[in-house]
């Protein structure tokens, strides 16, 4: 039996060959730099002096008694703005964000905020929340991925204040974790744009791993991802922070390094020590900090009636009938009523965009609340522009033949509802795979076409027959 | 019973009348009736346990289960060992459920090689939990778990039944959300102990070290409580797979009825070609007697053509009598629902027959049945006490059919049935350190948990390892430690069964789009590759289009009536020889080699004359393996002594009866080790035979074969010397199209040049 070393060189050898084989003209270039950056320089002993890079950053390093880390502490006095909104708004705006944080806290998964239970969930103050924003090695929530920097942004009287710990190798987590959890004292909120699912089971992964333990007393989640999905999620292209904040908060960021570039720097700097590699990601990571408070803002003015004077009123109809359904379960019904009847006149002056769902979600609460006056406009713009549309919806048609069928017993009218909307469904069956549910709304629809047919020559029979006797 | 037989000893008596059945029998061995050994239930034993067990008529244990309970009870590892339905769960519950009773925070963590296995457990389990009164959760955590239970599981659950891949990939990686279980886990139970060898037991003990380290961290050290079926070795693979020593529990005080084994060759229908009547057709016969005559039988064949093959067969055959349904084929293609309907089948008595590959072979709960056929010798002792153990039970005799088919190695166990019943089951052998293998769980062991400088991780030498992963800018060494740095989440590339997560789906077009079952990536480029005819549930489907990349396979429905098989091409190089050995004319040397395979033609042959009536190419990528081999190659002056041709005859003639041997020796699946003779190879360019692992890195086949060298070539002269055909047949060096003539003899006389002594 050949040496473990051998044998493990013959297996790198074997799989540079392959790759060789791939690509014969980059194997060149490629051909072992590991030699250099196997001797790099991250030493413990070397990278506890301070690189000069880092000073120029402002970067300092802390010490506490589980060792030394990086912090990074950036403060904007007030007044502040960050895009569209100051950031000493947070003040006021803060305590608004009482529905949100109730809803997302729960362990019932309630839908809609009763303001009567608000006492379990006192309304959030501004100094009870931390934005945190974290930078890590990789994807997903395992144990080996690990947080390298962590931003963390706080309301202070005076100017609102990001401090950004860096860990310059693995061994210092523990001791950015020992500040991190410091910092949590007095903290009711975490801030986050997913951290519920993402930053936050990360960084518990990493509090266990080091010997903490979970207890009850963790703070209450504001996951800003949630009310951004249920506002634009139909409007916006996607729902990533860089895409809402150009688009609502009018933030725009220039020669910003992606965040998903973020662990490959890392993994360089961990490589040669360079500290600008870095760069870019402190910014990146502070500026996500500054939006997460810009937009706490912005839904914060949302729910505290500030629609249409602190915040801009969506002139989209998807996005406005979106928010009137967000204030309407977020405790603000006169607020949301107000939103739908600007929709229905909308509707009334043949306008509102090109949309379906809104008119479809929004009919159908009309049909709830018994005002099929305001609901049938609405269908008939969705029917006729689902009629124009390549992969068509059959709803609109559906709600128009039951409507003209049971309750003004037009059966002529909603004939012709019932068979645009077989030809519809024709339409889509030859576009995409029927699914079971599809082909038993089909059948469903044939049997009505049917039945009405029957109706309507019976109600003909019956005539010709009056006017025989 | 809707049988017309009084009894299955009726049945019997009346076969031994049967004139044309018994000439062919070549040896009829009787295990008598065994009575139960048991003492009564140990004082200690919770009232409450003791009051369920009451409730399920158990109010003594058998003697091993006692013996489990004690060695548990004093701290110790255990490995029991008995046969099928001999109350082997009752040795690991007991002492679990007994610790469970007195310790709310106690934890236990169950092993099954399957899903479905899982599954029975849990119901098992849960019944005692109900009886006992007792809040005991137990779960199964697997791929079927729904999300919204998970987390329940992960904090409350007090047994967790789960599969080594679900741990593998889904729950060490995140061991942070299971802090409950793994500070208070006592108990690891792994059943099946058996099924973990191979590539796919190298992996498993990998992951039992990764789970140890996870566990130490959490300051717990759980006892492992282990079940195998038979083999040779049971105490040396349970210390081989849990890195710890064990107490061997084998005295098995279950009662057995009387057991019947029949060992059946099919008879000779062309002397001078040594041509038998297909083993296929012998089995059906055998079977349909049984099923007609109402005995409940399990069929087990080797591959999943031949479960094909033979369910079509025996559901025409008895179609009258018992209607298709009552008889069903079962195998690793088919889907969870399907298995489990025809298990459910099975116990209840409804389904009167089954056609298995060796997926039954498993604990899988189906009752006891009457009668088991073995079409082939399931290439291994264990194996086929396994099987057989499918029939028989406490009470009352049952029957197994042996059928030989001609391969060498079933030629040499029917006409040798003492080596059969005198031998014991063979080895499991696991070669955990297998670099690669070992490279894989390092990372994954790293993203789990950095690795301190000193730590341990199986026999190779850990520091070297992590440096080679350090220049590979995967961990990043500092201080005393190595960090995972990489961006990927490494469990997610490996897979513990070599093709378990390429699987081909199969995708029926015939009526819409279903899909109807799946192929492991090693299977695909033989079974579905464009224009094979693809068996499932008896139905025959045409591969209309194979798509590789996606790893889909269009099929439609056919009825023609031939199936194919196909041919692959394969090539040898040597990289390194770590070890070597003159002996007279042979050189042999052990090493690592390469290989590169490619499907070339495959055949279309005709169902029940199998004649060959066409070919085609196959149209597939070439795959390279890197791995470990054996081989051996004769001088030039043995190669001088006769003509290309004949060496190259013999060459054939010896390879074709070693790989049926080589697997004989090595307890190993026989598509694990491969042989590939050479008359001029690249390496020596003399006369040579390559063995080689079928798996990247090697797992220690090759080198036991290289230490088994002499005895395996004296078997060889052995078996072709007693075999009855003039020159060479299926049964020794293979038939006088493939070898010519003079195959048998030539083989022998280069053989003989190598003066073996015999």
């Amino acid at each position: 039996m050949s040496g473990l070393k051998e044998r493990l060189e013959r297996l790198r050898a074997s799989a540079m060959a392959a790759q060789a084989a791939e690509k014969r003209d980059e194997a060149e270039s490629t051909e072992w730099s590991a030699r250099e950056s196997a001797s790099s320089p991250t030493s413990a002993e070397e990278a506890a002096k301070l690189h000069p890079a880092f000073r120029r950053l402002g970067v300092e390093e802390c010490t506490n008694e589980a060792g030394s880390f990086l912090l990074r502490r950036i403060v904007y006095p007030y007044p502040y703005r960050h895009g569209r909104y100051a950031l000493e708004d947070l003040r006021l705006c803060a305590p608004h964000l009482q529905p949100v944080a109730w809803r997302q806290n729960r362990s019932d998964k309630k839908k809609r905020w009763v303001p009567e239970t608000a006492d379990e969930f006192p309304a959030p103050e501004a100094s009870g929340l931390l934005f945190l924003d974290t930078e890590t090695t990789g994807l997903g929530v395992g144990t080996g991925n690990v947080p390298f920097m962590i931003g963390i942004g706080r309301y202070r009287q005076d100017a609102f204040v990001v401090e950004q710990t860096l860990i310059r190798h693995p061994g210092e987590e523990r001791a950015m974790l020992t500040w991190l959890q410091e910092q949590f004292r007095g903290v009711t909120h975490l801030v986050t744009y997913n951290g519920r699912t993402f930053d936050w089971p990360v960084l518990v992964n990493r509090f266990i791993l080091n010997g903490w333990r979970r207890s009850s007393a963790e703070p209450g989640h504001l996951d800003l991802l949630h009310p951004s999905r249920a506002l634009w999620k139909y409007t916006l292209p996607t729902c990533r922070l860089s895409t809402v904040e150009e688009e609502r908060l009018g933030i725009i960021r220039e020669q910003d390094v992606p965040g998903s570039l973020a662990p490959e720097l890392y993994v360089r700097y961990l490589g040669d020590g360079n500290p600008e590699h870095l760069y870019g990601v402190y910014v990146h990571n502070e500026k996500d900090v500054l939006t997460l408070a810009s937009l706490a803002v912005h839904f914060g003015h949302l729910l505290g009636g500030g629609l249409g004077t602190a915040a801009e009123e969506p002139t989209d109809a998807e996005e406005r009938f979106r928010t009137g359904a967000w204030l309407e379960q977020h405790g603000q019904p006169s607020e949301a009523e107000r939103l739908y009847d600007l929709l229905a006149e909308a509707t009334e002056q043949g306008e509102g965009g090109g949309e379906i769902g809104w008119r479809l979600a929004l009919a159908a609460k009309y049909k709830r609340l018994g005002s099929l006056h305001r609901a049938v406009p609405m269908w008939e713009q969705a029917a006729s522009l689902a009629e124009a549309s390549r992969l068509p919806r059959l709803e609109a048609h559906l709600e128009l033949a039951m409507y003209y069928e049971h309750r003004l017993k037009d059966f002529a009218s909603a004939l012709r509802y019932a068979e645009s909307a077989l030809g519809l469904a024709r339409r889509r069956a030859s576009l995409v795979r029927l699914s079971a549910a599809g082909r038993q709304e089909r059948e469903r629809l044939e049997r009505r076409v049917n039945r009405l047919k029957r109706k309507l020559l019976r109600e003909q029979l019956e005539k010709t027959a009056g006017f025989a006797e | 019973m809707t049988g017309k037989t009084e009894s299955m000893e009726e049945w019997l008596s009346q076969l031994r009348t049967n004139k044309e059945i018994m000439e062919n029998v070549t040896y009829w061995h009787t295990q008598p009736a065994r009575p139960s050994r048991t003492v009564v239930l140990p004082e200690e034993v919770h009232p409450k346990l003791a009051q369920a067990l009451a409730a399920k008529g158990i109010r003594e244990l058998y003697t091993h289960q006692a013996a489990a309970f004690r060695s548990v009870t004093a701290g110790r590892h255990v490995v029991t060992v008995t046969p099928t339905a001999s109350g082997k769960t009752l040795c690991y519950n007991l002492p679990v459920l007994q610790t469970l009773l007195h310790d709310d925070s106690a934890r236990a963590l169950y092993l099954f090689p399957t899903k479905a296995l899982a599954q029975d457990q849990v119901a098992e389990l849960q019944e005692l939990a109900n009886l006992m009164e007792a809040d005991i959760k137990t779960h199964t955590y697997d791929g079927d778990t729904p999300p919204t239970v998970r987390q329940a599981i992960r904090n409350a659950g007090h047994i967790v039944v789960t599969n080594p891949d679900m741990l593998h990939s889904a729950i060490l990686p995140h061991h942070t959300k299971w802090v409950k279980l793994f500070e208070n886990i006592r108990y690891i139970v792994i059943d099946e102990l058996h099924a973990y060898r191979g590539v796919f037991g190298s992996h498993v003990a990998n992951v039992i070290r990764r789970l140890k380290r996870i566990c130490k961290f959490y300051g717990s050290s759980p006892q492992f409580l282990c079940a195998s079926a038979t083999i040779r070795n049971p105490k040396e693979h349970a210390e081989r797979l849990i890195g710890e020593p064990v107490d061997l529990n084998d005295d098995n005080g279950a009662p057995a009825g009387e057991k019947h084994l029949v060992f059946y060759n099919p008879p000779v229908v062309n002397k001078q070609l040594g041509i038998r009547r297909s083993s296929v057709l012998e089995s059906q016969k055998l079977a349909g007697s049984l099923l007609k005559d109402g005995i409940q039988t399990i069929v087990f064949a080797r591959s999943r053509v031949r479960v094909e093959i033979l369910l079509t067969y025996l559901q025409d055959l008895v179609k009258k009598e018992l209607g298709t349904k009552s008889i069903r084929g079962y195998r690793g293609g088919y889907l969870p629902k399907l298995r489990r309907e025809i298990e459910r089948g099975l116990r209840s008595g409804e389904i009167r027959g089954v056609v298995s590959t060796n997926a039954l072979e498993l604990g899988i709960d189906i009752g006891q049945l009457q009668a088991c056929v073995l079409n082939g010798y399931p290439g291994s002792i264990a194996s086929t006490w396994q099987q057989s153990g499918r029939a028989g039970r406490r009470h009352g005799s049952s029957v197994t059919f042996l059928v030989a088919s001609s391969n060498p190695l079933d030629q040499y166990l029917i006409q040798n049935p003492n080596y059969f019943l005198g031998t014991a089951p063979e080895e499991a052998r696991i070669h955990p350190d297998n670099l690669l293998i070992l490279l894989d769980h390092v990372k994954c062991a790293a993203y789990e948990l950095p690795f301190e400088d000193g730590d341990k991780f199986g026999e190779e030498k850990l520091s070297d390892l992590l440096e080679f992963l350090a220049e590979e800018k995967v961990l990043h060494h500092v201080g005393t430690r190595w960090y995972w740095m990489e961006q990927g989440f490494p469990a997610h590339n490996i897979s513990l069964r070599s093709a378990a997560q390429e699987n081909f789906i199969i995708i029926d077009m015939t009526a819409g789009h279903k899909v109807i079952g799946e192929v492991d990536r090693f299977g695909a480029p033989t079974l579905i590759h464009e224009e094979a005819i693809y068996l499932h549930e008896g139905v025959q489907y045409q591969v209309e289009k194979l798509d590789y990349p996606e790893k889909k396979a269009y099929v439609r429905e056919v009825n023609v009536d031939y199936f194919t098989d196909a041919n692959l091409a394969t090539e040898l190089k040597v990289l390194h020889i770590d070890q070597e050995a003159q002996e007279g004319p042979l050189l042999r040397q052990y090493g690592e080699v390469t290989v590169t395979a490619k499907p070339t033609i495959f055949k279309k042959i005709r169902l029940r004359t199998h004649e060959n009536i066409g070919s085609g190419p196959i149209h597939l990528p070439e795959e390279e393996l890197q791995t470990s081999g054996y081989w051996f190659s004769f001088s030039e002056e043995e190669t001088a002594k006769r003509s290309a041709n004949d060496m190259q005859m013999a060459l054939l003639g010896l390879a074709n009866v070693l790989v049926h041997l080589a697997p004989l020796h090595l307890m190993c699946d026989p598509l694990d080790i491969r042989v590939v003779p050479q008359v001029k190879d690249i390496h020596h360019k003399r006369p040579t035979i390559y063995f080689y692992d079928r798996y990247p890195g090697g797992i220690g086949l090759s080198q036991r074969l290289y230490e088994l060298h002499g005895e395996l070539l004296k078997e060889a002269g052995r078996l072709i010397r007693g075999c009855g055909c003039q020159s060479g047949c299926p049964a020794c060096v293979g038939p006088i199209e493939e070898v010519g003539l003079l195959g048998k003899q030539l083989a022998l006389s280069l053989l003989d040049g190598l003066r073996v002594p015999s």
